[in-house]
C-alpha cells in the first residue's frame, strides 16, 4: 500500500473549521443528525457564457433565454443581471482567482488574495461533516476558486476516481491512524513535559499560552480520528466513463460527485471550477478549443460552435439541478436545502470584461424571481454578503460588497 | 501602576534643570506643543519617552536656547528612565518561522527551505522577534508537519534514492508556434533575447529531465556567448511547472544566474533544490535585443547535464549529526546514468514500424522527444499510397493506457493528421475491429492524449491515419511525436543507512544529545523522561530504531522549550548561548557554545570573543539577511511592481540583485568594523554588471558581485541611495517624498513619528501633475499642525527625488502616456518627460541643494545615526524597543569613544548588553 503522505493530510487538516470546539465538547460521539441541513455549492464557469444566449431577452421572462428556457427547475431559480466585480478591469484569466473573493487586480504580480466565500461558509457549516468543504476542478492546476484566510490557494481535486475514493472508497486506515497516533503521542509527551515545567513554577504564562494552542491541535487530531472511526457511506460508483465526449462526461461526473456528497451529508460546502484551455474538446455537434472559441470576436461560425459547448454545460447543469430536486428530504427536496450559485469571472469572455457577470441562484428554498435585473451595476460581493447572512454568518461586509440588498426573497 | 510608570521622587538636580531649561515653553501657562512639564513633575502619568529622546539627542532645548550641562542633562534623563521603570515585556517569545527552519536544519544536518510551508505570523510588527506575537494553532500545526517533512528528508524510511545523471539538449517552448527567440544551433540551441522582463509568460523548458524525487540537484550548462558585445550575457535558470501558452503561465522561480563572457563553451553549475513536477527553464538576458527572424546572436547552450539527488557526503550529514555515536551499517551509494531522451515505448523495450517514410523524416524522428523533427510518409520519388499507419510493438506485454500524439511544428500544415483509428493485434497481422477512432487538433503544439476505452497489453497497436491535411490533393501524413501512455517503473533504487542497535539506552542517548542541542542546556534525565517515553514507545511498538528516534526528535522540535525560546536553562551561560545563537545565526548553539556554557563560562570577555567568532562564521549571513529584511523592510521588495510603461528597463534580474547589494554592503561594514557614517555615505558598494548599468557605472563586466569604488560625482554609496531602498519606498509608479522621508526618519535618523491626524487627506504621488506635487507638499509649511512633524520628514524625500521609483538617477520626471492594449511591452516605455526635478530642501535650519548636500548634513550628526542603528539592532535582538534606561546606556556607550560608533563594536556591545545580567 502506498505510504500515506503527511502533507496531504495536513492540507486537509488545515482546512478544518473553527467549529472543532463543539466537537470536543461532545467528546467525539456520533454527530448529531440534523434534519435536512443547509448546503451550498458554487459553480464557476470560468470561460463565461455568451451573453445574448444566456440572459433572457425579455426582462423577467426566463423563457426568452435560449440557454435557460429548457431547464426543468426554472421555477426554483433566479437569473441576476448587472452584477460585477469591481477592480478587474485589465485582468486576464487570473480573474478566476477573485471569483469567490472579490479581491481586485488579481493579475498584479504583488497580488495577494483574500479568503473566499466558500471558506468563510465552511467555517460556519463544515464542523459536522467528514469534509468541511470540497473543491473541484476539471484538471490539475493548483488553484481554483477556494482560497484560505491567508489568501493561499487551496488546490482543488480534479480526478473523479480519486474524489470518489476520498468520499466513499476504502483507504489505508492503518497508515493514517498511525500518523494521527504518532501526533497524539507527541502531544501527550508534551503535556507531560508541561506538567513538569509547571511544577518547577517556571514562567506560567508561557506554559498557559502553549497549552491553549496544543489543546486546539489536539481537538483537530480528534476530529480526524473521529472520522476515521466512522465508516464512509457506501455508494455505488455511478461515474460515467464515456470517452466519446470525455469533457462533457467529466463535467457530469463532478456534478454527480457533488450530488452524492450532499446526499450522504459528507460535506455541506462545495466549489466547482470549470474551464479548459488545453486543446480541442468534443461535445455533441462540435469539436474545438473551448478557450479559442470563447474568443469568438462575434464570428457566426465560431459562435455556433461555442454555443454547442455552452449548451452542453447547461445540459449537465440541468441534470444536476433536476436530480437534486428529485431527492426527497424532510421538508422538501435536496435542491430546496441546497443553494446553487452558478456564475463566471467573465461577463464577455471574448473581450475579457468583468461587468454584467452571468449569475444564477437556484434552489435553497428561496422565493425565486426568475429574472432580476438590477438598475445599477452592483458588486457581486453584495450578493455574496447576502448568502453569508442567509447561512448564519453575521458579518458587515465581504470583499467589495456594498451591503445586503435582499436580492433573495422568501 | 497600570501604565508601568513608577512614582519616583524627582531628584533636586533634575527638577531644577527641568524648571530652568524647559518651563520657558512647557509650563502650565504656555504648554507649547501641548506639553506641560509641571504636570510631569507633579507626578502625573505622562509618557516621558518623547521628552527623553528629544533631550538625549539634543533636539530640545532648541539650539538657540540656553543648554543644560552634561550633569544636569544626565540627571533629568536618569530620572525619566527610572520613572519609566522596566517596561513590562513578556518574558518569552515564540520562535519565528525562519528561526525554526534554520535551527532544524542545523540540528538535523539538512538544508531544506520549508519556510513557505509555515504561515507568516509577523503581522504588522517590524521585527520577527516581537514579543507581542503569539503562537497559534495554525503555526503549531505547521511545525508538526514541517518537523515531519524535515525528519523524513533527513532519515527517509525507504533509504536514499540513487544518484542519477541526465544529459539533454531538447527544448520545449511554452509558445512553440512562435519560435522567434531560439533556434537549433551547432549541437544545441541558440537563445536570443527572450523577453526576460516578464519572463513568467514565456518560458523555454528543457525536456528529458524531471526530478524523480525532492532533493538537491546539480545543473550543469555547457554554454557560450555568441555575440561581439563587450559585456557578459546572463543565463537565467528557473524551475516551475510546465505550461503551455500564456493563458495560464505558471510561476517560475529563479534558481540562479550564469554569467557568460566567453565565446568558448564553458561548463557552469547551479545547485538547486527541486521537487517532482518541476521543470527546468532558461532565459537569455542581455540589454541588447537580438530578436530577428533567424537570430545570430545570443547564448548557445550545447546541453544541460543534471546530477542528483546529490548528498553532501555518504553517509549523509544527518546520520553523522544525530546518530554519530551509534553503530551504523552503510550500504554503498547507488548511481545511474540516464543518457539522452527515452520514450515510454523505448523504456518498455518496444519499437515502431511505419507504412512508409521519406528520407530525413524517418520513424526515429517522432521518437526523439521533439516535435520540431517528424516522421513523414514517402513522397519522393513517388508518393506512398494509403493506408498510412504506425505500428507500435509492445513485446513485454506492458499495460498500455493509450497513445500520446503531437503534430510537428513549423511546416505549412500539409500532412498533419486530423483523424485516426486504433487497432490492436497479437501477431501484427490480424487486426480485427478498431478499438476506437477520433480527431486531432492540428494547431496544437503540445501532446494530445488518446486514451483507449480500456487498457491493453496486446503486443501490437496500430495507429491508422484516416484523414490528414492535404494542400495539394495528395495523400500524405506526418507526425511530430507518438508514444504510448503507460506506467514506467522508474525507480532507480535506494541505498540505506541502518543504525544497528535497538538498545533503549542508546535511544535515550540519541534523544538526550538532540534535546541538549535543541533546548540549549543539559537537562537532567528525569526532565527528559517525556521525550524518552515517546521514543521508547515507538521502539516497543516494533518500530525501527531510527523511526523511534524520529518520534522523539519531533516531540523535541514541537516542545514549548524549543518553540517558545529561549527555553528553560540550567544556568545563565546556557541562556546566553541560546540568545547568541538565535540573534546571530537564527539557530541553536553549536558545540563550542554549549561547552562554554556547561562551565558557566559565557561572560565578560569570553562572551565578547564568542560574539566575534560567531560574526565571522558564515551562519551570520542569515542574521545580515534577516536584520536587513526587517529593519530596511526589504522583505516587501517584491511587493512593489514597477510600471514597465514608465520603467521599461526594470527586470527580474535587477530585482534579484538589488537586495544582494544591500546584504553584501552591510556584511562588509560589519566585517570591517566601519563607522556608522558608512550607513549614510561611502565611496563604494557591491555591484555587478546589471546593478552597475542601473547606476550608470561603466566597466563592470560579469554578474558576480564585487566591491566597486565610486568617483566623487557618483551619488551612490550608503543605504539611502541604494536601488533596493529607493524601490521599496515607492509604489512602483511615482515617488513620494513623504513616504521616502518618513522611511529615512524612522530607519536611519530615528526621529520618532506620530501618525497624521485623521482628518487630513493623504497626498497621492502623481507626477502627471508634477507641477503641483511639491507645492502640495510645501503646503505643510502653511499648516502649523502638519509642519510640526513634516518639517523633519519631507526634506529627506525631496533630496531623493533625484531617483525614480526603481532607483535610477533622473533629472526630469516621467509622465505616463496612455496607450491601447494590455500587454504591449516597448523598450522605450510609454511616457514623456515632464519638468525638472528639484531636490533641494531645508532641515533643522540647514539648507541643502541635492542628495550630496543631504548626506553631508546627516553625516554631521553621526552619533544620532549610530544611536538609531543601535536601537534598531537592540529591537531585532530582543523583540522589544529598548527601555529608556537601556537607551541611556546605548547613548552613553556611543559617546564614550569615537571608536564605539564602529558597527562591529556597536553590534557586539548591543548583544553583550542585551544578554548581560542587567537585562535578565
Amino acid at each position: 500500500m502506498s505510504r500515506y503522505r503527511r502533507r496531504e493530510f495536513l492540507k486537509f487538516g488545515a482546512a478544518l473549521p473553527l467549529a472543532l470546539q463543539s466537537l470536543e465538547l461532545r467528546g467525539a460521539t456520533e454527530p448529531v443528525a440534523k434534519a435536512s441541513p443547509r448546503r451550498i455549492i458554487f459553480i464557476c464557469n470560468s470561460l463565461g457564457f455568451y451573453e445574448p444566449n444566456f440572459f433572457p431577452a425579455r426582462r423577467g421572462d426566463i423563457e426568452t433565454s435560449p440557454y435557460l428556457k429548457d431547464l426543468e427547475v426554472r421555477e426554483k431559480m433566479t437569473v441576476f443581471q448587472n452584477l460585477f466585480h469591481p477592480g478587474m478591469d485589465t485582468s486576464n484569466h487570473d480573474s478566476e482567482k477573485s471569483f469567490l473573493t472579490g479581491a481586485p487586480s488579481p493579475e498584479a504580480t504583488n497580488f495577494t488574495n483574500t479568503i473566499s466565500l466558500d471558506q468563510v461558509l465552511a467555517r460556519e457549516m463544515g464542523g459536522d461533516t467528514r469534509f468541511p468543504f470540497l473543491s473541484f476542478s476539471i484538471y490539475d492546476r493548483g488553484w481554483g476558486c477556494s482560497w484560505n484566510s491567508r489568501g493561499v490557494a487551496i488546490p482543488p481535486m480534479h480526478d473523479e476516481q480519486e474524489i470518489f475514493d476520498r468520499l466513499f472508497g476504502e483507504e489505508d486506515l492503518t497508515a493514517r491512524r498511525r500518523q494521527i497516533e504518532d501526533d497524539q503521542r507527541v502531544v501527550r509527551s508534551l503535556y507531560r513535559d508541561m506538567e513538569q515545567l509547571q511544577k518547577r513554577s517556571v514562567d506560567s504564562s508561557k506554559i498557559e499560552s502553549y497549552r491553549a494552542v496544543i489543546a486546539e491541535l489536539e481537538a483537530q487530531l480528534r476530529h480526524e480520528e473521529f472520522w476515521l472511526r466512522t465508516k464512509k457511506p457506501e455508494v455505488p460508483n455511478t461515474l460515467s466513463a464515456d470517452q466519446e465526449f470525455a469533457f462533457s462526461a467529466k463535467v457530469g461526473n463532478l456534478f454527480e460527485l457533488a450530488k452524492l456528497a450532499f446526499q450522504t451529508d459528507s460535506t455541506r460546502v462545495i466549489t466547482v471550477s470549470l474551464d479548459w484551455i488545453y486543446g480541442a474538446i468534443s461535445v455533441p455537434g462540435a469539436t474545438g478549443g473551448w478557450h479559442t472559441l470563447s474568443h469568438h470576436g462575434g464570428r457566426a461560425d465560431v459562435l455556433q460552435k461555442l454555443g454547442r459547448v455552452e449548451i452542453d454545460i447547461v445540459k449537465r447543469l440541468n441534470e444536476f439541478l433536476s436530480e437534486l430536486d428529485m431527492i426527497e428530504e424532510d421538508g422538501g427536496t435536496l435542491l430546496d436545502h441546497t443553494t446553487v450559485m452558478v456564475g463566471s469571472n467573465f461577463g464577455d469572455a471574448s473581450n475579457h470584461t468583468h461587468n454584467n457577470l452571468p449569475t444564477i441562484v437556484a434552489g435553497g428554498g428561496y422565493r425565486h424571481q426568475a429574472h432580476t435585473v438590477l438598475d445599477h451595476p452592483t458588486p457581486l460581493c453584495s450578493l455574496y454578503l447576502e448568502l453569508l447572512h442567509r447561512h448564519g454568518v453575521d458579518v458587515a461586509g465581504f470583499g467589495t460588497s456594498q451591503g445586503d440588498l435582499s436580492l433573495l426573497k422568501g | 501602576m497600570a501604565s508601568g510608570l513608577s512614582a519616583v521622587e524627582v531628584p533636586e538636580e533634575a527638577a531644577d534643570a527641568l524648571k530652568h531649561y524647559c518651563f520657558g515653553c512647557h509650563d502650565s501657562a504656555t504648554r507649547k506643543g501641548g506639553l506641560d512639564m509641571e504636570e510631569l513633575l507633579g507626578g502625573e502619568e505622562i509618557d516621558g519617552t518623547l521628552i527623553f529622546e528629544n533631550l538625549l539627542t539634543g533636539k530640545m532645548p532648541p539650539a538657540q536656547k540656553d543648554q543644560p550641562d552634561p550633569e544636569e542633562k544626565r540627571a533629568v534623563l536618569a530620572w525619566l528612565a527610572k520613572r519609566q521603570g522596566g517596561v513590562a515585556q513578556k518574558p518569552f517569545r515564540r520562535i519565528s518561522r525562519h528561526e525554526f527552519v534554520h535551527s532544524a536544519n542545523d540540528l538535523l544536518g539538512t538544508n531544506l527551505d520549508l519556510t513557505d510551508w509555515i504561515p507568516e505570523d509577523r503581522g504588522s510588527n517590524d521585527f520577527d522577534s516581537d514579543r507581542k506575537i503569539q503562537l497559534s494553532r495554525q503555526m503549531l500545526g505547521s511545525y508538526f508537519s514541517v518537523a515531519d517533512e524535515m525528519l523524513d528528508f533527513a532519515f527517509p524510511d525507504g533509504g536514499f534514492p540513487a544518484e542519477r545523471t541526465w544529459v539533454t539538449n531538447k527544448v520545449r517552448d511554452s509558445h512553440e508556434t512562435y519560435r522567434i527567440y531560439h533556434r537549433p544551433y551547432r549541437e544545441g540551441t541558440l537563445f536570443s533575447w527572450t523577453r526576460a522582463n516578464n519572463g513568467n509568460s514565456y518560458s523555454f523548458f528543457y525536456e528529458g529531465f524531471s526530478p524523480p524525487v525532492a532533493g538537491w540537484y546539480e545543473l550543469t550548462f555547457d554554454a557560450a556567448k555568441v555575440s561581439g558585445i563587450a559585456e557578459d550575457m546572463s543565463l537565467q535558470v528557473h524551475a516551475g511547472k510546465y505550461y503551455y501558452a500564456d493563458d495560464r503561465p505558471q510561476p517560475q522561480r529563479l534558481l540562479g544566474v550564469i554569467s557568460l563572457g566567453s565565446p568558448e563553451l564553458e561548463s557552469n553549475t547551479i545547485r538547486a533544490f527541486l521537487r517532482p513536477g518541476e521543470s527546468i527553464s532558461v532565459h537569455c538576458f542581455s540589454r541588447h535585443n537580438f530578436r530577428s527572424k533567424s537570430p545570430k546572436e545570443g547564448i548557445y547552450i550545447k546541453q544541460l547535464k543534471v546530477r542528483g539527488p546529490v548528498l553532501d557526503s555518504w553517509p549523509p550529514t544527518s546520520y553523522r549529526t544525530v546518530f554519530g555515536d551509534q553503530p551504523m551499517k552503510v550500504a554503498s551509494r547507488k548511481s545511474r546514468k540516464v543518457e539522452g531522451f527515452q520514450t515510454n515505448l523505448q523504456k518498455i523495450g518496444g519499437r515502431v514500424t511505419v507504412s512508409s517514410f521519406e528520407k530525413g523524416m524517418e520513424k526515429e524522428r517522432m521518437q526523439d522527444g521533439s516535435n520540431l523533427t517528424f516522421w513523414h510518409t514517402r513522397f519522393n520519388p513517388t508518393v506512398a499510397k494509403p493506408p498510412h499507419y504506425v505500428t507500435l510493438e509492445n513485446p513485454g506485454g506492458a499495460e498500455i493506457e493509450g497513445l500520446s500524439f503531437a503534430t510537428w511544428q513549423g511546416g505549412n500544415g500539409n500532412g498533419l493528421v486530423k483523424a485516426y483509428e486504433i487497432y490492436v493485434s497479437d501477431d501484427g497481422e490480424s487486426w480485427g475491429k478498431k478499438i476506437m477512432a477520433g480527431g486531432l487538433d492540428v494547431r496544437l503544439a503540445n501532446e494530445q492524449p488518446i486514451v483507449f476505452p480500456r487498457g491493453t497489453s496486446r503486443r501490437f497497436i496500430k495507429f491508422l491515419v484516416t484523414d490528414a491535411v492535404s494542400l495539394d490533393g495528395k495523400s500524405i501524413a506526418s507526425i511530430g511525436k507518438l508514444d504510448v501512455i503507460t506506467t514506467v517503473d522508474n525507480s532507480p533504487g535506494t541505498s540505506g543507512v541502518t543504525v544497528t542497535t535497538r538498545a533503549p539506552e542508546d535511544l535515550k542517548q540519541v534523544i538526550r544529545g538532540f534535546a541538549e542541542r535543541a533546548f540549549s542546556f543539559k537537562p537532567r534525565d528525569a526532565e527528559l523522561a517525556p521525550y524518552y517515553k515517546v521514543a521508547l514507545g515507538g521502539l516497543e511498538q516494533g518500530g525501527d530504531f531510527v523511526q523511534a528516534a524520529k518520534l522523539g526528535m519531533k516531540a523535541v522540535l514541537c516542545s514549548p522549550r524549543f518553540l517558545l525560546a529561549p527555553g528553560e536553562h540550567g544556568n545563565r551561560s546556557y541562556a546566553r548561548a541560546a540568545g547568541l545563537a538565535r540573534i546571530l545565526w537564527l539557530a541553536t548553539p553549536d558545540r563550542g557554545l554549549l561547552t562554554l556554557a556547561a562551565s558557566d563560562g559565557l561572560r565578560g570577555d569570553a562572551l565578547r570573543r564568542q560574539i566575534r567568532r560567531m560574526l565571522e562564521d558564515a551562519r551570520s549571513l542569515r542574521m545580515i539577511r534577516s536584520f536587513s529584511d526587517q529593519w530596511l523592510n526589504l522583505r516587501s521588495l517584491d511587493k512593489v511592481t514597477p510600471s514597465l510603461k514608465l520603467y521599461p528597463l526594470h527586470d527580474d534580474l535587477l530585482n534579484h540583485y538589488l537586495p544582494l547589494e544591500t546584504r553584501s554592503y552591510l556584511h562588509h561594514l560589519l566585517k570591517e568594523n566601519l563607522p556608522a557614517a558608512t550607513l549614510v555615505d561611502s565611496d563604494f558598494s557591491f555591484l555587478n554588471q546589471r546593478l552597475a548599468r542601473h547606476y550608470g557605472i561603466e566597466g563592470v563586466i560579469g554578474q558576480e558581485m564585487r566591491r566597486v569604488s565610486f568617483p566623487p560625482e557618483v551619488p551612490r554609496g550608503g543605504l539611502l541611495t541604494m536601488g533596493s531602498v529607493l524601490k521599496v519606498t515607492t509604489d512602483g509608479f511615482d515617488t513620494s517624498p513623504i513616504l521616502r522621508g518618513a522611511w529615512i526618519s524612522r530607519n536611519i535618523v530615528g526621529t520618532p513619528l506620530s501618525p497624521p491626524p485623521e482628518s487630513v487627506p493623504a497626498l497621492e504621488p502623481e507626477h502627471g501633475h508634477a507641477e503641483t506635487l511639491r507645492e502640495q507638499i510645501e503646503q505643510h509649511k502653511e499648516n502649523k499642525t502638519c509642519y510640526a512633524c513634516h518639517k523633519s520628514i519631507d526634506p529627506y524625500g525631496f533630496a531623493l527625488e533625484s531617483f525614480d521609483a526603481v532607483g535610477e538617477w533622473r533629472e526630469k520626471y516621467k509622465i505616463r502616456q496612455p496607450h491601447r492594449g494590455t500587454f504591449q511591452y516597448r523598450p522605450g516605455g510609454y511616457f514623456k518627460m515632464g519638468r525638472e526635478v528639484d531636490s533641494s530642501g531645508e532641515i533643522g535650519g540647514d539648507k541643502f541643494g541635492d542628495i550630496f548636500g543631504l548626506k553631508k548634513l546627516l553625516l554631521a550628526n553621526e552619533l544620532k545615526i549610530a544611536y538609531n542603528f543601535a536601537r534598531k539592532y537592540f529591537e531585532y535582538a530582543n523583540g522589544h524597543e529598548p527601555t529608556l534606561a537601556q537607551r541611556l546606556h546605548l547613548w552613553e556607550f556611543l559617546g564614550r569613544a569615537p571608536g564605539n560608533r564602529r558597527l562591529k563594536t556597536l553590534v557586539t556591545e548591543v548583544i553583550h548588553y542585551s544578554l548581560s545580567e542587567a537585562n535578565e
